[in-house]
C-alpha cells in the first residue's frame, strides 16, 4: 500500500507525462496541495518508488534555465500506476459516506 | 546562480552524491526560490541523505570499531609516544642504551603512522559520505581520550591555574583539546587524514597492496610488542617486572585490527573485481 505523499507524487508523474522530472514534480504537488514540498521528501521519496519498481528516473538534458543542470526525468512504471489505482480505490471506499467527501460531492455539482 | 549565496549552496551541495548535486541544484535554481528557502531544501535533503547512511552497517562498525575501539588505543599510543619523547628530549636516565632507545622510539613512531594510515583508510572505506561524522569522532577520541582517563582515574593531577588570565588558560585549554600539538598527535594525522581520503575514493586495495599493508602492521606490531619489552623494566624502578607480553600485545592489536578487515575485504573481493560495494545511499539516477 502507497503512502500518502508517495501517492501525490505519482499522480503527480503520471500526469506531467513525459514532461516529469523533480522540479515539475515538485510545482504539481505544491499545486494539489496548497502546501510546500520540501526537496529532501521529493528526492528520499523517488528513490524509495524507484527502488519498490514504481517509477523509473533517467538523466535529461540540462536546460539553461537550470544554470546548464540536468533533470531527473521521471516515468511511471505499470506496476506504479496499478498500485496508484489501488491506493485512489481504497480511499474511495473508507472516504464512502463520511461527512467530508459528502461535502465535496455537493461542492463541486 | 552566480551569487555569493549560490556559491555557498554549491559548496554545500558536495555533501550529495555528484549526480544528485547537479539536479537539486538545477531544481533549486529553476524554482526561482530565495537563497533562504533553498539553503533549507537542500540541507533537509543532506540530513536526510546522511541520517539514511546509518541504516546500513558499515558506518556503525566505522564509528566503533575504527573512531572508538582502534581511537582509544591510537590515543594511548600517541600518549605514550609522547611522554617518551618528552623523556628522551630531557634525557631521563635509563639502563637502555642510546641505540636501544632510538629503535624504542622509531618503532613506537612508525607503527602508530602504519596503524593510523590503515585506520583511516577502513574509516574512509565503511563510511562512505558519513565520513565527516566518524572522522571527527576519531580525531578527538585519538587526541583526549587517553589524557582524559588518566584525568579521570587519578593518574595525572590537574593543577589549578594560578594564572591571572584565566582567558588564556581557557584558550590554552582548548587549543590543547582540539588541536594537533605534540608530535605523535601529528604521526598520527596525517596519515589518518590521507588515509581517510584514500578509503572514501577507492573503498577497497588489491590483494597486493592490502597483504603489503597487513605485513607492515603485523611486522611493526611484534616490533613495538619486543621493544616496550625491554623499554619498560629499563626505566621504571629495579624490582619492576615488567608488564607481560599479552597485556602490552592487545593495545597494539586494537590499534592494527582494520588492517585484518582491509586484508579480508580484498581477498573476499578478488574473485569479482568489478563489485565495487556500492554507496549504501544515495540518487540511484538510471542513464538513457
Amino acid at each position: 500500500m502507497l503512502g500518502e505523499f508517495e501517492y501525490l507524487l505519482l499522480s503527480a508523474a503520471a500526469r506531467l507525462g513525459e514532461g516529469a522530472y523533480g522540479a515539475a514534480i515538485r510545482r504539481e504537488i505544491e499545486g494539489a496541495t496548497r502546501r510546500r514540498c520540501s526537496v529532501g521528501a521529493l528526492y528520499t521519496t523517488l528513490d524509495r518508488l524507484e527502488a519498490k519498481g514504481l517509477l523509473r528516473t533517467w538523466m535529461g538534458d540540462p536546460t539553461p534555465q537550470r544554470g546548464g543542470r540536468p533533470k531527473r526525468m521521471v516515468q511511471v512504471t505499470g506496476a506504479g500506476a496499478r498500485e496508484a489505482k489501488a491506493f485512489y480505490r481504497a480511499v474511495n471506499r473508507a472516504s464512502h459516506g463520511v461527512s467530508w467527501a459528502a461535502d465535496r460531492t455537493r461542492g463541486s455539482s | 546562480m552566480m551569487g555569493v549565496g549560490w556559491r555557498l549552496l554549491s559548496v554545500l551541495a558536495r555533501a550529495l552524491e555528484p549526480a544528485e548535486r547537479d539536479v537539486v541544484l538545477g531544481d533549486l535554481a529553476e524554482s526561482g526560490e530565495g537563497i533562504g528557502a533553498a539553503t533549507r531544501d537542500l540541507l533537509g535533503l543532506i540530513v536526510r541523505r546522511q541520517l539514511a547512511l546509518w541504516v546500513f552497517w558499515r558506518p556503525w562498525l566505522a564509528l566503533f570499531g575504527v573512531s572508538c575501539l582502534a581511537g582509544f588505543s591510537l590515543s594511548r599510543i600517541v600518549f605514550r609516544l609522547n611522554v617518551d619523547l618528552h623523556k628522551h628530549a630531557v634525557g631521563y636516565a635509563t639502563s637502555l642504551t642510546a641505540g636501544q632507545e632510538m629503535a624504542f622510539l622509531l618503532c613506537l613512531a612508525g607503527a602508530l603512522m602504519v596503524w593510523s594510515w590503515t585506520g583511516g583508510f577502513v574509516l574512509g572505506s565503511l563510511s562512505g559520505r558519513a565520513v565527516w561524522l566518524t572522522w571527527s569522532v576519531f580525531y578527538f577520541v585519538v587526541l583526549d581520550s587517553a589524557w582524559t582517563r588518566f584525568v579521570l582515574t587519578g593518574r595525572i593531577l590537574l593543577r589549578t591555574a594560578r594564572s591571572h588570565e584565566p582567558l588564556l588558560q581557557t584558550l590554552r585549554f582548548l587549543m590543547g583539546i582540539t588541536l594537533p600539538l605534540s608530535i605523535g598527535a601529528l604521526l598520527f594525522l596525517f596519515p589518518a587524514l590521507f588515509g581517510a581520503f584514500l578509503g572514501v575514493r577507492r573503498r577497497i586495495l588489491t590483494v597486493h597492496n592490502a597483504s603489503l599493508i597487513a605485513s607492515a602492521n603485523i611486522a611493526l606490531t611484534v616490533l613495538t610488542t619486543w621493544s616496550t619489552g625491554w623499554y619498560e623494566p629499563a626505566h621504571l624502578p629495579a624490582r619492576w617486572p615488567g608488564v607481560p607480553w599479552s597485556t602490552r600485545l592487545l593495545p597494539f592489536l586494537l590499534a592494527s585490527w582494520p588492517a585484518a578487515y582491509l586484508l579480508a575485504c580484498s581477498l573476499s573481493t578478488r574473485s569479482r573485481p568489478k563489485d565495487l560495494t556500492p554507496a549504501p545511499t544515495g540518487a540511484r539516477l538510471g542513464q538513457h
